[in-house]
């Protein structure tokens, strides 16, 4: 037997106990997205003696991102280095007698299955809605359980998801919400005391899942708002059995068939990417320009809505489908579409 | 839907296409000519009188050589590889898809061949003589397109072929390698009278078979090395690919026997119907195509205004528009479907000047209607009177 002792202070904690502490460190994980939410769910797990962290995120740190991104510092920009890869090297300062595993990819229906197979529990560290209709497809479908967070402003949302027994992410939300009606950090903020709440939630979600107190999870669709102190815990119960779930009740997994997964195509010589959305959605440009106005320039007519912020510029159409300039590179140009216009 | 886009691949097809390949697939697709039963050799029968048909189509006199590849670009691929050996110049031009710029430009950087790349006059043709001038001693490969993928301008095939025949100095006598991307099932070809050698074309395009086919056909003259080797059902007991014995020489495992039967019932609906009828169609509707986009304030149209010299796509830029924002516009608010960019052909772009942008693409096939034309059109103006606001 290894010597526990670092943890004590945890497992004095009677929830938790030696048995459970052994529990965890013999327990493996999957951090989907290594950001705002990522980086807490990493620090918090990693000194917590999570026996294997498997850090999946295909980003490389940029300066915003340090304002909430409890993991990264300067020197890491400096280096250019991928959130992930900066991630497992503070982790491996941070607790060095566990495992980490960093993969620098993006997440999408030909790979999530092999990031989450081998692991015990998930946890979403992501920032759009399309990567976790993903997870909830590979997670339903392996049987894995997994916690799902989201965060905007000062306000959070989070379930915790147990394929078999409790509704699963698409009994909760049949669809995305239409991306004009869905923020993002880049075009309406977060603050991150939010993020820091919410991870902090979802790693305790996982805490008690691996340590065998799974009567203790939580069984509603949690929010929290940091600012105005406001929470409130949707029921769940009973949504599995009334919900005609495509995923867990049809056995249909739309995400991980690649039939609901953006298309990218890169424009030969253009320094740009064609992003076409698998769903039907008719946006509404009042709506997303307004988002833009504060953000960068933009002006519409009833076809398509152009708009320069970040370095890029969008050309946007009323289905969805956008050009982005400024990138040739598929995965960035998911990147930016998530960030600024949402999934 | 009105689909603009059979320079891609053409959509539909003849109705007859698709259940033949339904009725094969269910009932006789076993692999042709590796065994001997009665499926096998069934099987087997509608491939070589698919290779027979095909060899009529073009006038080839030995069905042999006529090769079935995957497509246009898996056919010029096999003759260039197979062709140009070191130290060997090919000659090529400007007009070229990159099925054919590529492969030759690959050769050229690793040093094993020299490459000439041809501009043509500012019609866009591509004048024989400056071939002949280009010829040098050890020129092996002429390469063409019998049509540009851009805008549509055919090249003078037979004049070229009497010119490459003919060869140049130190009795240099080139092969010519003639890209029918774009032609083959639309412009009568005659690989005999034309003196193509090696004619490489898709079979998915204007001569409605399904993607995933094509064809090569290698005249007596070309010295085709195979690459790929493998099992042809014959001289099995040989430890190498038959090298010499076509068409097995080029053709190695078990070939797409479905796309094939589609691609027969296709040249089959092209004989039925008649392809000076399918011609005749095609450029009554590139010429109000043409004639109407003209008319519109700020619109370039490229290529020749005499249908005759001109297959199908139709070019155009608008000043002050994106070709791909354009594209885009017209498939969500018309669904019409178009092509917009490089059409894989970057150095006829330097040669338009429209460079790097591209052009937008109309390319209208035989199942379009005038009246399609029409409302295509009224999208175009629709669009531009909205972009002005």
């Amino acid at each position: 037997m290894s010597d526990i002792s670092r943890y004590h202070r945890q497992y004095l904690f009677n929830k938790i106990g030696e048995q459970g502490q052994r529990k965890l460190i013999s327990s493996r994980i999957a951090i989907i997205g290594c950001g705002a939410l990522g980086t807490v769910l990493i620090n918090t797990l990693a000194r917590a003696g999570v026996g294997f962290i498997r850090i999946v995120d295909r980003d490389f740190i940029e300066f915003n991102n340090l304002q909430r991104q409890v993991l990264f510092d300067e020197e890491d920009i400096k280096e250019n280095l991928p959130k992930a890869i900066a991630a497992e090297r503070k982790v491996k300062k941070i607790n060095s007698q566990i495992q980490v595993e960093a993969i620098v990819s993006d997440v999408n229906f030909t790979n999530i299955e092999r990031f989450i197979q081998d692991v015990d529990f998930v946890l979403d560290g992501t920032d759009n809605f399309e990567t976790r209709f993903l997870i909830n497809d590979a997670c339903v479908k392996l049987g894995k359980p997994w916690v799902y967070g989201a965060v905007i402003g000062s306000h959070g949302l989070t379930a915790t998801i147990i394929p078999g027994e409790t509704p699963c992410l698409r009994c909760i939300f049949e669809t995305a919400p239409p991306p004009e009606l869905t923020p993002t950090c880049d075009t309406a903020g977060i603050i991150a005391s939010a993020s820091t709440v919410i991870a902090s939630l979802e790693a305790t979600e996982a805490i008690k899942f691996l340590t065998g107190n799974k009567q203790d999870l939580n069984r509603t669709l949690y929010s929290y708002d940091v600012w105005t102190r406001q929470t409130q815990s949707f029921k769940l119960g009973g949504l599995r059995e009334a919900a005609d779930c495509p995923t867990c009740k049809k056995g249909k997994f739309e995400f991980l068939s690649g039939d609901q997964t953006q298309k990218t195509t890169s424009l030969c010589g253009r320094n740009a990417v064609q992003i076409t959305r698998p769903d039907n959605v008719t946006l509404d440009f009042k709506e997303l320009a307004s988002r833009f106005d504060q953000i960068g320039s933009v002006k519409y007519n009833s076809f398509l809505l152009q708009a320069t912020t970040g370095g890029y510029e969008f050309t946007v159409f009323p289905d969805g489908r956008a050009i982005i300039k400024g990138t040739n590179d598929p995965a960035q140009a998911k990147t930016i579409y998530a960030k600024y216009i949402g999934t | 839907m009105v689909y603009l886009d059979n320079a891609a691949t053409s959509f539909p097809k003849p109705k007859r296409v698709y259940e033949r390949m339904d009725r094969f697939l269910r009932e006789e697709a076993a692999n042709p000519g590796r065994s001997g039963h009665r499926l096998s050799v069934a099987a087997e029968g509608q491939i070589v009188q698919a290779r027979s048909l095909l060899a009529k189509f073009f006038g080839a006199k030995n069905p042999e050589r006529l090769i079935f590849t995957l497509n246009c670009t898996d056919s010029l691929n096999i003759a260039i590889k197979g062709i140009l050996q070191e130290g060997d110049h090919a000659i090529t031009t400007v007009l070229e898809h990159n099925s054919v710029l590529r492969p030759l430009n690959a050769l050229e950087s690793i040093g094993k061949i020299k490459l000439t790349k041809l501009k043509p006059a500012s019609h866009g043709v591509i004048d024989p003589q400056d071939i002949k001038k280009a010829i040098q001693k050890n020129t092996k490969l002429v390469v063409i397109t019998h049509a540009s993928n851009v805008v549509g301008v055919i090249q003078p095939i037979r004049e070229i072929g009497r010119v490459v025949r003919e060869g140049g100095v130190d009795r240099a006598r080139p092969l010519l390698l003639v890209d029918a991307a774009q032609t083959a099932g639309v412009i009568p070809i005659d690989v005999e009278g034309d003196l193509i050698d090696l004619l490489a074309f898709p079979g998915h395009k204007s001569l409605y078979g399904p993607p995933g086919t094509g064809g090569l056909y290698v005249g007596e003259r070309a010295k085709v090395i195979p690459w790929r080797e493998g099992g042809t059902g014959f001289r099995s007991e040989s430890q190498f690919h038959p090298a010499d014995t076509f068409p097995f020489a080029l053709e190695g495992g078990t070939p797409n026997s479905v796309g094939i039967v589609g691609l027969k019932e296709g040249v089959s609906f092209i004989l039925e119907t008649g392809i000076e009828n399918i011609q005749a169609h095609e450029r009554s509707l590139v010429q109000r195509l043409r004639e109407e986009l003209k008319q519109i304030p700020n619109v370039q149209l490229y290529g020749l205004e005499d249908v005759t010299k001109t297959v199908a796509p139709v070019s155009i830029t608008i000043d002050g528009v994106e070709p791909q924002e354009f594209s885009i516009l017209l498939d969500q608010s018309f669904q019409i479907a178009v092509r917009a960019g490089l059409h894989c052909a970057p150095l006829m772009h330097g040669f338009l000047g429209t460079a790097p942008q591209g052009t937008i693409r109309f390319s209208p096939g035989y199942f379009n209607t005038l009246d399609e034309i029409g409302q295509a059109v009224s999208a175009v103006r629709e669009i531009l009177s909205e972009l002005k606001k």
